[in-house]
């Protein structure tokens, strides 16, 4: 049986297609006339868009996507480069500045979170050292990282910082050094400066080498003192009361014992106070820096290849977010687009098999 | 096939002639006809139905695009998806009445007239007569038949080709 698209029927069964041909088969005239009374559609005049197939949406819209994605990532990449540029220049060209800025500043309260100095960031600057107000008691506390050169260096400027500290005025509350070969050499020491030189103090033991890191803070301790000092104030003038009222003659013997106590108890508060507003101006009045020296290497630096080479980079960190969001999407939507591809071939396969049965093919 | 750009637009941009929708049905109204009564074996329900797909087609004539295929085949595809329909409710009604009234048969009429071929068309099933009404009658080609029916150009081949022999056979039965 011939069943290709060269099936010449017309040759095949001649007699058939003539008779089949002449089966009469035209329209009724009633139904011409309903036909006809149709007339036009109305034409819309909205303006409609060129029907495009699936295939080309598809050839236009995927490079179009990637095009797009790809000006998005360039654009990000010199945007990202160009801040990151100010960003360094604004730190190479202001710790003066912020120095003289903190100085200023710091009489007006608690400074907490100084700056910290990244690896590197500093080789060739002067760290940035708040510096406590000359007028209000505060507790200003540092730690600083330095890296000096080998195990030798690393004696020296521990002793160097050690004299630095008393020619300050100031003791070394504990130092502890460790040099074992192999490993990097590590000196740590708690110096006490009066907070008058402390900023000189920071200064000089910056420049014992590289300064790796750097914490300041200052914590304003002017109410604590205001406090006690009242508080002291109070518990005099109570003393002198009792004391009084302890010498009057004819006192009740109850009365007496009472009064004695309330005495002592005052005392004794006195003394705690007192104790406490010392060791708060001792506190204010020294400053604690822990020095920290290490001959550790530093950690590599990242590359710097220019202002292309970061607008790349950050292209490049932009697109693989970017593939890494929709490789995320895919995997949450392809369970939905398995079952609404399944749905719309069993909705396909039923509805053919129902029409092959409606014709009789089944 | 008749013309049926005797009058029509050309689609702003793209200069593919289209019909108006007067012109279509004028022409293809014939052969729309003659395709459902093949495809029902019956005149009153073809005349229905052939009334339907032009109101259909008329709805939604905006949506012909001439570069797809040519308004006969668009008519067809119309007519078969209103037939099946009709199908569908004829069947639902069938197993309603064997339900219900087992005893009530379905008279049916004659509708592809009397004599030998019209007999042997009955003897067809509809998918048969539906093959033969798009090739030998509204003279579609294969491929366009083919994709009409959603089958392949060789099964539409086979099926046209199985269907005429059959046609000849009963014929000849008949004529003996």
């Amino acid at each position: 049986m011939p069943a290709s698209e060269a099936f010449d029927f017309e040759r095949e069964f001649e007699d058939v297609v003539r008779e089949l041909r002449a089966v009469p088969s035209e329209a009724p005239p009633t139904l011409r006339e309903r036909v006809r009374a149709l007339g036009e559609p109305e034409r819309r005049r909205s303006f409609r868009l060129p029907k495009i197939s699936w295939r080309g949406a598809a050839l236009v819209l995927v490079p179009a996507c990637l095009l797009a994605l790809v000006s998005a990532a360039a654009v990000h990449g010199l945007l990202s480069s160009s801040s990151s540029n100010r960003e360094v220049a604004a730190s190479r060209t202001t710790p003066r500045d912020q120095l003289l800025e903190h100085g200023s500043n710091s009489s007006r309260g608690a400074v907490r979170g100084a700056p910290v100095f990244a690896p590197n960031s500093t080789l060739e600057l002067a760290p940035v050292i708040p510096t406590p107000s000359p007028v209000r008691h505060q507790d200003y506390q540092a730690d600083l990282r330095i890296r000096v050169k080998d195990f030798d260096a690393l004696g020296q400027k521990t002793a160097q910082a050690m004299r630095v500290t008393q020619q300050l005025g100031g003791y070394v509350s504990s130092v502890s050094q460790s040099s074992t070969s192999g490993q990097p050499g590590e000196s740590d020491l708690v110096l006490r400066v009066p907070v008058a030189h402390v900023q000189d103090a920071m200064i000089r033991l910056s420049a014992l080498g590289t300064v790796l890191e750097q914490h300041v803070s200052i914590v304003d301790l002017e109410n604590v003192v205001q406090q006690q000092r009242r508080r002291i104030e109070t518990l005099r003038l109570q003393i002198a009361r009792l004391t009084a009222a302890l010498e009057q003659a004819g006192l009740a013997p109850d009365v007496k014992l009472r009064l004695q106590f309330q005495l002592d108890d005052a005392r004794r508060n006195l003394a705690n106070v007192t104790g406490a507003n010392k060791a708060t101006l001792r506190e204010a009045a020294l400053s604690r820096i822990s020095l920290s020296l290490t001959t550790q290497k530093p950690v590599a630096a990242k590359h710097h290849s220019g202002r292309f080479g970061n607008a790349a980079s950050d292209a490049l960190d932009f697109l693989a977010g970017a593939g890494a969001v929709a490789l995320a999407a895919l995997i949450i939507l392809s369970p939905l687009l398995v079952i609404a591809a399944l749905a719309y071939w069993g909705v396909r396969t039923y509805r053919r098999r129902e029409a092959q049965r409606l014709l009789g093919t089944a | 096939m008749k013309s049926v750009n005797a009058v029509s637009t050309t689609l702003p941009g793209l200069g593919v002639a289209r019909p108006t929708f007067a012109s279509v049905a004028e022409s293809e109204l014939d052969a729309v006809h003659r395709y459902l009564l093949f495809l029902t074996g019956n005149r009153a329900v073809a005349e229905d139905l052939t009334g339907e797909t032009f109101e259909k087609a008329f709805r939604s004539w905006r949506r012909f695009d001439p570069r797809r295929g040519t308004p006969r085949a668009w008519l067809c595809r119309i007519a078969r998806s209103v037939a099946l329909d009709h199908f569908r409710s004829e069947d639902r009604r069938r197993r309603r009445e064997e339900r219900y009234a087992r005893d009530v048969e379905a008279s049916e009429e004659p509708g592809l007239g009397e004599g030998v071929i019209a007999s042997a068309l009955h003897e067809l099933s509809p998918a048969e007569r539906e093959v033969v009404a798009l090739r030998v009658l509204l003279d579609l080609d294969g491929p366009s038949t083919a994709r009409l029916l959603g089958i392949s150009q060789t099964a539409c081949s086979t099926r046209l080709s199985r269907a005429l022999k059959r046609l000849e056979e009963r014929m000849s039965d008949a004529r003996v």
